[in-house]
């Protein structure tokens, strides 16, 4: 890798990238931002669960789904990678009920209610305040935050992995969460 | 007022893809309801995205980018048929949630006294036991335990039990550890009501105490 390579776009080119792509289909603007998401959204899918070829299979079904419902993106409700990770986490759902020959989870339907106070502050703004809240856990309400996120199973599995109580695995989350929420709540 | 939510690790549970699909309908059914946990569901969401972000990227094959740009053009799948759902002369001013439309709804089934429900199917997961659950005023559903943890949101009227008391908007979560006997609101009630663990255990059976 060249070391004269462009530094990575922060959160508002990602979401500018993403609005030139439902807006003019802008095939530049998808490359990068298939450049940037596409390794993320594997390494992703590698840490819940799946394997080589079947991260590969479905990181090129998200980054199909950011070209068809990039008009659905809209940046004061979430931010790019928000949106990216919401996508993700859905076609991973997805994969599984479709090797048990079942369809997949209909698409949301716009109710039109607005996102209100949470989007107060700009979506991209709020990506920069949950990572600055992140840091503010203890190194074990991050591990057990990124294990829910990051896990094939449920709590009770974490508990399994980690050889702690299931109710301790729930005090840690609600803690961490708790914490979170009171360096958030004001600002998001 | 909403005065009971799903539990935090259960909001996460949601957002990080975990729950089971009948869970995962109910808690998406109360967020439709709940400002401040569609407020909380928008921080655990930019939470996964922030954590997303931040792993070391995994290289994907050499033709990965190719292969999707080739497939730019072709047109999206076709949307889902929706299911039947039977006309269940709901409470006036009702309408089901938003969160419902994909999925078959059954007519209204008799269950004991004052006491009927209604099966909802999801076609992508047509094991999971959920349904809606019309309970009139002053009965009482039969006291039952249940094997895995049962979901419960109040979509009109209210019920209450050992635990508090329950009204529109509110969901109530129940693990196996709880043995209770709702008694509804003199209005009535009308819930929907999702149990872990499919249609193994014989629910209905189980809270018509047989």
């Amino acid at each position: 890798m060249s070391t004269l390579e462009t530094p990575p776009p922060d959160a508002a080119a990602l979401a500018a990238l993403i609005l030139r792509v439902s807006q003019k289909r802008d095939r530049t603007a998808y490359a990068a931002l298939f450049k940037h998401f596409a390794p993320r959204v594997k390494a992703y899918l590698r840490r819940v669960g799946l394997d080589g070829a079947e991260a590969e299979e479905v990181t090129q079904e998200v980054m199909l789904s950011l070209w068809r419902k990039a008009d659905s993106f809209d940046p004061a409700i979430a931010g790019a990678a928000t949106w990216i990770f919401a996508i993700t986490r859905n076609a991973r759902i997805d994969l599984a009920r479709r090797r048990r020959g079942l369809p997949t989870t209909p698409e949301p339907e716009e109710e039109g209610h607005s996102p209100s106070a949470e989007a107060l502050t700009l979506a991209y703004e709020r990506e920069a305040l949950v990572r600055a809240a992140l840091d503010t856990l203890s190194t074990e309400q991050q591990q057990i935050v990124r294990l829910s996120f990051f896990s094939e199973t449920p709590h009770v599995a974490i508990a399994d992995a980690l050889g702690l109580p299931l109710g301790t695995v729930k005090s840690r989350i609600r803690l961490g969460l708790a914490k979170l929420r009171a360096a958030l709540e004001d600002k998001t | 007022m909403i005065r009971h939510h799903p539990a935090p690790e259960t909001l996460l549970a949601h957002i990080a893809g975990t729950l089971e699909p009948g869970h995962a309908l109910i808690v998406t059914v109360h967020i439709e309801a709940c400002v401040n946990c569609r407020a909380e569901a928008a921080r655990l969401e930019a939470t996964g995205g922030v954590l997303l972000d931040e792993l070391d990227s995994e290289p994907l094959s050499t033709g990965a980018f190719a292969a999707v740009l080739a497939r730019l053009d072709e047109p999206a799948p076709p949307k889902p048929v929706r299911p039947r759902q039977a006309d269940l002369r709901l409470p006036p001013g009702l309408r089901l949630p938003a969160a419902l439309r994909g999925t078959a709804i059954g007519r209204w089934l008799w269950m004991g006294a004052g006491l009927r429900y209604s099966r909802v199917t999801l076609p992508w997961a047509p094991k999971e036991n959920v349904m809606l659950l019309r309970v009139e005023g002053g009965r009482r559903v039969l006291r039952h335990s249940h094997g895995g943890a049962e979901l419960t949101q109040v979509l009109w009227g209210g019920f209450h039990d050992i635990t508090g008391a329950y009204g529109p908007g509110d969901l109530q979560e129940a693990d196996e550890t709880i043995e209770h006997q709702p008694l509804a609101d003199p209005e009535g009630c009308l819930c929907l009501a999702a149990l872990e663990g499919g249609l193994r255990l014989p629910w209905i059976s189980r809270l018509m105490g047989k």
